[in-house]
């Protein structure tokens, strides 16, 4: 860990001598993206690509603030909390030569609103957004909503107005690199845009400035892990992402490749079925807790502690957010404890159907030993292995599942987490969850808004909508050439020197 | 000469009748299978309202005779439909991943059959030398490794330790051609050796068969020079069951050599087919498979033929 941390610093010190250059990037991906339209379809690998070619109005500092990126400054909020005004940069360009404005930044939000599940969310608080100038633009809110900028600061991304369309075909955005080529399956080639105007300030997360130093930047699809391994050592890729933990000696020894840890990448969670089924009793989901080891779920799942923490907290140390507040029946596992409840709660021997993929193996190795506690403590269960198309679409039943697995990243947001939103498969509606959230998306200062997430957290132990596994780091590789990399969630290439 | 257009003509209506039953089997298959291609386009924060909407704007909640009826008139029409992830056409997706596959099947199919047929051919004739029981050995071994920890194996000589080849990919945007046929290298290998000892052990019982046969006898004792004897008289009549086992080695290599392409991240048509499967992408799978089964039931015709040529006893 610290030659890793050596390495950044070193590499951060080198970003600041960086010249631009033609040297080429080549990232080796876990796969083609299904499209480039980071609103429609903001997974993953969606985004760490569409974040070179498109820019939000605010971005995430390292302390998961948001911070301007398009924006010319903080908004300034009216008092009654209602009316947020959000100057924006000028002299910035697209892609295709046209100037960003506020017509811009309309257009893209009210598409964003329409199509972006987190943006549909905002759409219903949202009373109008208009222009103010070419320079500025104005929400007019219905309810006071504290988690605005946080959600705006991802997918929201700006695009030309008249680019703007229900079908995405042309991909022009304001960011350092432009889309020249995509072949799917093969790659995708991102080239330097010469016109970029960055952002000013230190580089922090994906705040401060931007330069394209490589020339250009190919993503390509390398779906087997083992071959994006030796494709690093071998120097065909600059860049592996998402490697396999078993992988982390072998690029740590080689001479040309170095590993990179994400600390706290995700968290892991199984969520639980509160519409329909068994865990629709409240002491059943509490004996579900009760019953997990989450140390030894994770240890399974992941290998070695160099790779997971098991933390009660929904967020991990470090973020704002982190609280042990209410916090109950999560630490070393207790099957005799758990039974026990089984027994209070006249549990009748209904099988518990666990639906998990082995797309992602650690969600499989994490439902084996979840179902060898569950046993332990009296539950039958019903392991259901499925492909992760299969498990997308069956979550989506509530007549189908009672827990199924799955794995998020820490939003910059609390409140934007899936468990929260009343709709997301489990259906976890309930009164006092809504007051709490209530008072969070009301909260004015930032102290109110840690107290309000306490709140909310203290809730989600009582009500049980999921047991929180555990968090995960995320193992990728880059190229000893290769200068001026900081790791960052969706991994970014901008201020990264390539090799000569 | 009436016969024989006749005779094609028969396997041609055959031909079809198998594409249109292979054609409704894929679309029933495909839309009984569990999975939503609306659910993994909006990833996993999306509601079920999200996706039911993107459903809809899909076309995926017309009823399925609607659909199969869809498809069908666009088959007619040589129309195999819009891909619902890679922004293009069926076709346009499989064309661009036919160099690939094209040429890995052919360089795969030629080192395959210049290792197999004259060992297979040697070890017959050898028959029960240390020769043979090494060929016997090493074939059976050759052709029980997985295909996908050979290539491992061979990204790590070549690609890491020697750096003689690419490990992965087909090769950049501008890559010239020459250079993207060394990406084939390592995964043409692969499949080659796999390949290899398939048809050295047909080769081998082929040859078997009739070099006890009376014709041979006779060639041998008209004084015959033994080399004539194998390759002419001998290897020309146990050409018919080799070249069927290099039809069908030809047919599942064009099928897709789905492993060696993931594994070597080649962008060919079993890449496709995986990554269609994976997504849902239903006209992908729907098209891919059809036009798979069109090159398979040609490469079988195409054999048929080759038997007529090999065996002029043989009757189509």
């Amino acid at each position: 860990m610290k030659d890793t941390l050596l390495l950044t610093s070193c590499l951060a010190l080198m970003a600041g001598m960086a010249q631009a250059g033609d040297g080429i990037l080549t990232v080796a991906t876990i796969g083609e993206p299904p499209t480039l339209d980071a609103m429609q379809t903001p997974t993953d690998i969606v985004l760490t690509i569409g974040q070179h070619i498109f820019e939000t109005l605010f971005t995430y500092d390292a302390a998961w603030r948001s911070v301007p990126l398009l924006a010319a400054a903080m908004p300034e909020v009216s008092e009654d909390g209602l009316t947020v005004r959000i100057p924006l940069r000028e002299g910035v360009k697209f892609h295709d030569g046209s100037d960003f404005d506020s017509a811009d930044v309309v257009a893209s939000l009210e598409r964003w609103m329409a199509v972006n599940s987190k943006g549909k969310q905002v759409a219903e608080v949202v009373e109008s957004l208009t222009a103010d100038g070419p320079n500025a633009v104005v929400f007019k809110l219905k309810s006071r909503y504290s988690p605005l900028l946080a959600t705006i600061s991802q997918a929201a991304v700006i695009l030309p107005s008249e680019k703007v369309a229900d079908e995405l075909t042309e991909f022009v955005g304001t960011g350092p690199y432009a889309l020249k080529e995509r072949k799917p399956d093969q790659y995708t080639q991102l080239v330097r845009f010469d016109g970029y105007q960055s952002p000013e300030g230190e580089i922090s997360n994906y705040a401060g400035k931007r330069e394209a130093v490589a020339g250009e930047i190919r993503f390509v699809p390398v779906p087997d892990a083992n071959t994006r391994v030796e494709g690093l050592i071998a120097g065909q890729f600059d860049y592996a992402d998402s490697l396999p933990v078993s992988a982390y000696e072998r690029v740590k020894s080689s001479d040309t490749a170095t590993p990179v840890i994400f600390e706290n990448t995700g968290w892991v969670s199984m969520n639980m079925n509160m519409k329909e089924g068994l865990l629709t009793n409240k002491d059943l989901r509490h004996a579900v807790q009760l019953a997990l080891n989450p140390q030894d779920m994770m240890l399974a799942a992941f290998g070695s502690e160099e790779f997971f923490s098991v933390d009660a907290s929904l967020f991990p140390e470090g973020y704002p957010w982190h609280t042990e507040a209410g916090v109950a029946r999560y630490g070393t596992g207790d099957p005799e404890g758990a039974a026990k409840l089984l027994e209070s709660a006249g549990y009748d021997g209904t099988p518990l159907r666990i639906l998990t993929s082995r797309q992602y193996e650690f969600h499989y190795k994490i439902a084996e030993v979840a179902k060898a506690y569950l046993e332990a403590a009296g539950f039958k269960t019903d392991l259901q292995v499925v492909d992760w198309a299969t498990l997308t679409q069956r979550r989506g039943d509530p007549a189908q599942w009672d827990i199924f697995i799955t794995h998020s990243n820490f939003p910059g947001d609390p409140s934007t987490i899936n468990t929260i939103t009343d709709s997301y498969p489990g259906w976890y509606v309930s009164d006092q969850k809504t007051q709490a959230v209530d008072a969070y998306l009301a909260a004015t200062s930032d102290a109110e808004k840690v107290a309000a997430w306490q709140a909310i957290q203290t809730v989600i132990y009582d009500d049980a909508p999921l047991f929180k596994v555990g968090n995960f780091n995320a193992v990728s590789g880059i190229s000893k050439s290769v200068g001026g990399y900081e790791p960052t969630y969706w991994p970014h290439f901008w201020n990264v020197t390539p090799k000569e | 000469m009436n016969r024989v257009i006749r005779a094609f003509l028969r396997r041609l209506m055959g031909m079809i009748v198998v594409l249109l039953i292979v054609a409704t089997l894929v679309f029933i298959i495909v839309r009984v299978t569990p999975g939503d291609p609306a659910a993994v386009m909006l990833g996993s924060d999306a509601t079920p309202e999200d996706i039911a909407q993107l459903r809809e704007k899909m076309g995926l909640n017309a009823p399925l005779i609607v659909q199969y009826g869809q498809f069908m008139a666009g088959l007619l029409r040589g129309d195999l439909g819009q891909s619902i992830f890679l922004d293009q056409s069926v076709g346009q997706a499989l064309l661009s991943r036919a160099e690939p596959t094209f040429f890995l099947t052919l360089f795969s199919i030629l080192i395959a059959t210049v290792i197999a047929l004259p060992v297979g051919i040697l070890s017959a004739v050898r028959r029960g030398s240390g020769f043979d029981q090494l060929v016997v050995t090493v074939t059976m071994v050759a052709a029980s490794v997985p295909s996908f920890w050979l290539g491992l194996i061979l990204i790590q000589v070549f690609a890491v330790q020697l750096g003689w080849f690419p490990a992965s990919g087909y090769g950049g945007p501008d890559t010239p051609f020459l250079y993207r046929l060394t990406h084939l290298v390592l995964p043409a290998v692969t499949l080659g050796i796999v390949n290899s000892a398939l048809i050295t052990r047909f080769t081998r019982a082929a040859m078997l068969d009739v070099l006890g046969d009376d014709y041979v006898r006779t060639a041998r004792a008209k004084g015959a020079s033994e080399r004539r004897v194998v390759l002419k008289h001998a290897f020309r009549n146990a050409m018919v069951p080799i070249i069927t086992v290099i039809g069908l080695s030809v047919a599942m290599l064009v099928a897709g050599a789905v492993v060696t392409e993931t594994v070597f991240g080649l962008p060919g048509v079993g890449n496709l087919v995986v990554s269609a499967v994976l997504r849902r992408d239903y006209p992908v799978i729907q098209g891919a498979l059809l036009v798979v089964a069109a090159i398979y039931v040609l490469i079988n015709f195409i054999v048929d033929m080759l038997y007529v040529a090999a065996d002029p006893r043989v009757r189509i």
